[in-house]
C-alpha cells in the first residue's frame, strides 16, 4: 500500500512543489473528513454509510491572475500534479489587481465547535438516536402511519490552510444531526412532514423534539383544502422564515453588489427593511453550526450587524471585494469543500429576536395564513428579488386554526417582504444550516389559489 | 478511456470477497474517477479557471434487510480493499458465507459518441466561446447590464462490479455551457438563465449554438424586466413544447420512482394498470436517448439503460427502478439507479423523461384559448410526492387573448396536483421540445433532460401578485 501522508505532510509537500516551481504567491487548503449516516425504517436500521473524504485545493496567484486546482490523489505525484494544474489554470484567467492571498497570522480561538469522540461511536449508538426520533414521531400522534426516512449523521472534519505569505492554521470541528419525514394518514389522505436539527455535540441534540416537531408538520396539513386568491397577513414560524432568509443572504454579497446583481447596491446607511428587523452574521457564535475561526481564504472571522433596526450597515466580503470597496475582508469567503473555490456567503446568519410573544403576535391578527411548508424556495431569484412559491398553510382567525390549505402560492418581492415585517417574535431558533430566525409576521402577501 | 490504475476485474474480485468475508447477501464495488474543468467569465473577465480530479470508491454489502456502505477517496487497489474490509466489519451475520466471486467483464454498447474529447481542446477555444457568449448577450439590448458565462466539462469513468459476477465500465463525457444575464430598467432587475448541455464530446459546442443560447438568455432578461407582474388565480394554460419538461419531471416523474412507491409514499403507489392520466398522455423515460444530458450506457449499479414506457395512453405501466426495488415490486429493472458520486448509495431516479407527441397542431392549441396564459419557458420545480402537490417556476410567459399571444408577464409559478393535472390535459401537440436540468433528490444531484409537446391545461392555479 502507498504510505499515506499525514495532513501536515501533504500541505508541506504542496508548499514545496510550489516553491520548486517558482510560485511566489499561493494558498494550500486541505480538508480531511470522516462522517457517518444511519438510516432507519420501521424500528430497524436500514442502511449505514461510512464516508472518508480527504483532498487538496491549491490556488496560485501568478501576477494578478488566479488559478485553482483540486485533487483527492494525495500521493507525492498527485500533489505535484495538482500544483501544476493550478499553475496552468492561472494562465487562463485574466488579471485583477485586487486579488491577494492571506498574509495576516491567525490567533487561536475556541468556539466550542469540536467535541472529540463523536466519530468513534459504534453503529448501534448512532442507530439508537435515529430510532428515538422515529419513535417520538410515532408516539406523538396515532395518525403517523409511516416514514419517508429518518436519519442520524455525524462528522469530524479537519481543515488546514497555509499560504506562501505566512499564514498556517488549522481547526477541527464536529457535527451531528437528525432528520425525519413522517407521513400522517387520515381517511385516505396522506401528508408528509419534515424536520431536522443539527448540533456540535450529541448532548445538544434532542431526538424527541425532532420527532415530535416533524410529526406536527405532517398532522397540521391533514384535511387541507384549496383556498381563494386574496391578500392576507402571513405568519412565518422560525423554520419557515429560515428558508426565505437563505434566499435573502445573496443580496448582502459584495460580489453581487459590485457586479450590479444586488438590490442592496449603493444602499449602505439607508433603510432597506422594516425597522423592527436587525440581521446579524456571526461566524464566532459559540457552538454555531457555521462557526469557524477563519474563512476559506485564511482570514479571521467576525461577528457583524448587517442590518441595524432596518438600516443597511454592511456587506459580506472576501479579500478581493473588500479591497475593491476600500476596506479589509470580513472573513466571509465560504468553502463548501476542498474542491470548490471560496465564494462569498454567510456564516451563522440570523434575524435577532424581537420583543413580541409569538403567540400574542398571531392572536392579534383577525385573519392570517400561517405557512406550514414551501415548495420551490430554490427558484427564488436573488437578483430580481421576485418570488412565487408553492405553499401549504393553516388559515387562522384571531390565532385559532380554521382550515388547513394546500395548492396555493405566495408571491412578492424579497425587499417588499422584509419591509412588511410587522412582528418579530422572541423565539429565535437556529437551523442546521446556521440560519436563525424568530417568528415573523408579514403584514400582507399575495396568496394565489382558486 | 479508463485509466491504467483503475480497479481491474481481479482486484475487484478480491475486494468483493473481502466485503463478504463476514457474511452478507450481495456485495458491490463502485469505482469512479471524475475529471472536471470549469471556466467562468463574469463581469467581462475570465475570473475562474478550476481543474480537478476526484477519485474514489464505495463498497456496498447487503445483509438481511440492512445495507452497509463504506466509501472514500482511493489511490490504488489496496485502498479499495481497505474499504471492503471496513464494510465487512459492520456486517453482523446474516446471509451465508460466499464462494469465491468470479467476474466476467463485458462491454455495453454506448448510446453516445464522443468525436472530440473536450480534454484535448485547448483552453483558448473554450475561452473564445465564453467571450462570444458575453459579446452576443451584451449586444442584444442596452438594458443588459451583467453577463456570467460558464463552461464546464466533466469526464466520469466508472466501474461497477458485484458478487453476481458483473464487471462493467462506462465513461460519461458531459458538457455544460451556461449563461446568466441580468437586465436593468429603472430600479427593476431581472435575471435569466439558459444553457446548452449534453452527454457528448466537444463537437456539440460551436459558435452557432453559443450565439443562439446567449441571444435567448439576453432577450428573456430584457423581456422580463419590462414585463408586467403575472396575476394570481386560476387560468387556462398552454405550455409550449419549447418550455421544456419541468412539468413532467415534477408532476409525474418523481412520483413514479420505485423507492417512493414501495414505501407507499407516492400518489402512484399500488396503481400499476390503473388509469392515472388522460388518454392523450404517454410518458417515457429513456436513458439511451443519444447525446441527452441524462444519457449513459448503464446506470450506477451496472444495469444497462433503456427506454421505459411508464404511462401508456393514461395507464400506469411500471416504475423507475433500481435492482432492489425492481425485485421487491416484481417489476423489470429499468436501469434508473443513479448516484451523484461514489460518496452516495444509488437511488431510483429519472434520466431523460418525456411526454410523447400527440396529434394536435400547436398553433391551433394557442388559437383555441380565449383568455389564458402561454408558457414559453419553465424554470425549476419541486414536488411533494406524498400529496402530489407540485410547483414550478415560469421563466417566460405571455397572456393569451382571443387566441393570440399578447403581452409578456413576469414572476409566475404554476401549482397543482400531479395525477389531477395529468387527467385534465385536453390537448397534446404534435411537436416536441427538450430542456435540461439538474435534479435534486435526497441530497444528491443528477443531470437530467425532459421533453414535452405543446399541452393545454383547462384550469390551473397561477401564482403571481395581486394588484
Amino acid at each position: 500500500m502507498t504510505p499515506r501522508l499525514a495532513n501536515d505532510e501533504v500541505v508541506d509537500r504542496a508548499l514545496a512543489a510550489l516553491r520548486d516551481g517558482g510560485v511566489r504567491t499561493a494558498e494550500v487548503f486541505l480538508r480531511d473528513a470522516l462522517s457517518g449516516t444511519v438510516e432507519t425504517k420501521d424500528g430497524a436500521i436500514e442502511s449505514a454509510i461510512a464516508r472518508g473524504e480527504r483532498g487538496l485545493g491549491v490556488r496560485v496567484l501568478d501576477g494578478a491572475r488566479m488559478g485553482f486546482a483540486h485533487s483527492s490523489d494525495l500521493s507525492g505525484v498527485g500533489i505535484e500534479a495538482c500544483v501544476d494544474q493550478a499553475r496552468r489554470m492561472a494562465k487562463i484567467t485574466e488579471p485583477d489587481a485586487d486579488l491577494a492571498i492571506a498574509s495576516e497570522p491567525l490567533a487561536d480561538v475556541d468556539l466550542g465547535i469540536a467535541h472529540p469522540g463523536l466519530e468513534e461511536r459504534p453503529l448501534a449508538d448512532r442507530g439508537a438516536i435515529a430510532l428515538e426520533v422515529e419513535r417520538a414521531a410515532r408516539e406523538s400522534d396515532p395518525r403517523i402511519s409511516h416514514f419517508r426516512k429518518t436519519t442520524y449523521s455525524d462528522s469530524s472534519i479537519t481543515t488546514v490552510i497555509a499560504t506562501t505569505t505566512g499564514v498556517r492554521a488549522s481547526y477541527t470541528e464536529t457535527s451531528c444531526g437528525a432528520t425525519t419525514s413522517p407521513v400522517a394518514s387520515q381517511n385516505g389522505e396522506r401528508q408528509i412532514g419534515y424536520h431536522g436539527e443539527a448540533a456540535r455535540r450529541i448532548a445538544d441534540l434532542d431526538p424527541r423534539r425532532i420527532g415530535t416537531r416533524a410529526a406536527r408538520r405532517a398532522i397540521e396539513k391533514l384535511g387541507a383544502k384549496p383556498f381563494p386568491t386574496q391578500k392576507l397577513p402571513v405568519i412565518l414560524d422560525p423554520w419557515m422564515s429560515m428558508s426565505l432568509l437563505g434566499a435573502i443572504s445573496p443580496l448582502f454579497s459584495a460580489d453581487n453588489v459590485l457586479k450590479g446583481r444586488s438590490l442592496f447596491a449603493g444602499r449602505i446607511g439607508r433603510r432597506v427593511v422594516n425597522e423592527r428587523v436587525t440581521i446579524v452574521d456571526d461566524a464566532r457564535r459559540p457552538g454555531g453550526t457555521r462557526s469557524a475561526p477563519f474563512d476559506g481564504e485564511g482570514i479571521a472571522t467576525t461577528r457583524r450587524t448587517l442590518v441595524e433596526r432596518g438600516t443597511l450597515r454592511g456587506y459580506l466580503t472576501n479579500i478581493k471585494t473588500a479591497r475593491k470597496l476600500g476596506g479589509t475582508s470580513n472573513g466571509n469567503a465560504r468553502r463548501g469543500s476542498y474542491a470548490s473555490p471560496s465564494r462569498i456567503g454567510p456564516s451563522n446568519f440570523y434575524v435577532e429576536a424581537g420583543v413580541d410573544d409569538p403567540k400574542a403576535l398571531v392572536d392579534a391578527l383577525d385573519r392570517a395564513l400561517a405557512i406550514t411548508s414551501l415548495l420551490n424556495v430554490h427558484t427564488i431569484d436573488p437578483v430580481s428579488g421576485e418570488f412565487s412559491l408553492g405553499a401549504t398553510g393553516t388559515y387562522l382567525e384571531k390565532g385559532t386554526p380554521v382550515q388547513a390549505v394546500q395548492g396555493v402560492t405566495i408571491a412578492g418581492n424579497l425587499t417588499h417582504l422584509l419591509s412588511s415585517i410587522t412582528g418579530v417574535g422572541t423565539d429565535l431558533v437556529f437551523g442546521p444550516g446556521g440560519i436563525g430566525s424568530p417568528t415573523l409576521v408579514v403584514a400582507e402577501l399575495s396568496v394565489g389559489g382558486t | 478511456m479508463t485509466r491504467p490504475h483503475a480497479v481491474s476485474a481481479r482486484e475487484a474480485e478480491r475486494a468483493l470477497r473481502t466485503a463478504l468475508s463476514r457474511g452478507g447477501d450481495v456485495a458491490e464495488l463502485f469505482w469512479e474517477r471524475h475529471e472536471t474543468l470549469q471556466l467562468t467569465l463574469d463581469d467581462g473577465r475570465i475570473e475562474d479557471a478550476i481543474g480537478g480530479v476526484d477519485q474514489g470508491a464505495g463498497v456496498r454489502v447487503t445483509a438481511g434487510g440492512r445495507t452497509i456502505y463504506a466509501n472514500g477517496n482511493v489511490t490504488d487497489a489496496d485502498d479499495v480493499l481497505a474499504l471492503a474490509g471496513r464494510a465487512a466489519a459492520s456486517v453482523s451475520g446474516g446471509g451465508d458465507l460466499r464462494e469465491a466471486v468470479r467476474l466476467t467483464p463485458d462491454e455495453l454498447t454506448r448510446p453516445h459518441s464522443v468525436a472530440i474529447d473536450p480534454r484535448s481542446v485547448p483552453a483558448q477555444r473554450k475561452v473564445a466561446l465564453l467571450r462570444l457568449a458575453d459579446r452576443v448577450a451584451r449586444a442584444v439590448d442596452p438594458r443588459v447590464v451583467q453577463v456570467t458565462a460558464s463552461y464546464a466539462e466533466s469526464v466520469q469513468d466508472v466501474i461497477v462490479a458485484n458478487s453476481e459476477g458483473i464487471y462493467r465500465t462506462d465513461t460519461r463525457v458531459r458538457l455544460n455551457l451556461a449563461l446568466s444575464v441580468v437586465a436593468k430598467q429603472g430600479d427593476v432587475l431581472e435575471s435569466s438563465f439558459e444553457a446548452v448541455r449534453g452527454t457528448r464530446g466537444f463537437e456539440m459546442l460551436g459558435d452557432d449554438i453559443v450565439t443562439e443560447t446567449a441571444t435567448t438568455a439576453a432577450r428573456r432578461a430584457v423581456l422580463n424586466v419590462g414585463a408586467r407582474p403575472a396575476p394570481a388565480g386560476r387560468y387556462m394554460v398552454v405550455l409550449s413544447s419549447a418550455a421544456g419538461g419541468t412539468l413532467i419531471h415534477e408532476s409525474v416523474g418523481h412520483g413514479l420512482e420505485a423507492d417512493l412507491n414501495l414505501k407507499g409514499l407516492s400518489v402512484y403507489s399500488g396503481r400499476i394498470g390503473e388509469k392515472v392520466a388522460s388518454e392523450l398522455i404517454t410518458v417515457v423515460d429513456d436513458g439511451r436517448d443519444p447525446g441527452r444530458r441524462g444519457t449513459a450506457a448503464m446506470d450506477d449499479e451496472g444495469t444497462p439503460t433503456r427506454r421505459t414506457v411508464l404511462i401508456e395512453r393514461g395507464v400506469l405501466k411500471t416504475y423507475l427502478s433500481d435492482r432492489t426495488h425492481a425485485e421487491k415490486l416484481g417489476i423489470a429493472r429499468s436501469g434508473n439507479a443513479r448516484r451523484e458520486s461514489f460518496r452516495y448509495l444509488p437511488i431510483c431516479r429519472m434520466t431523460n423523461t418525456m411526454i410523447e407527441r400527440g396529434g394536435s397542431d400547436p398553433d391551433e392549441i394557442v388559437r383555441s384559448v380565449k383568455d389564458g396564459i402561454f408558457v414559453k419557458k419553465m424554470g425549476g420545480g419541486q414536488v411533494d410526492v406524498v400529496s402530489g402537490n407540485f410547483a414550478f417556476e415560469i421563466s417566460e410567459c405571455y397572456r393569451i387573448r382571443d387566441g393570440k399571444i399578447a403581452e409578456p408577464l413576469r414572476g409566475a409559478t404554476l401549482v397543482g396536483q400531479g395525477p389531477k393535472l395529468m387527467s385534465e390535459i385536453d390537448m397534446v401537440g404534435w411537436d416536441l421540445g427538450y430542456s435540461t436540468g439538474t435534479c435534486g433528490k435526497d441530497g444528491q444531484s443528477a443531470p437530467v433532460a425532459d421533453a414535452q409537446p405543446t399541452l393545454r391545461i383547462p384550469s390551473v392555479v397561477v401564482g403571481g401578485k395581486l394588484e
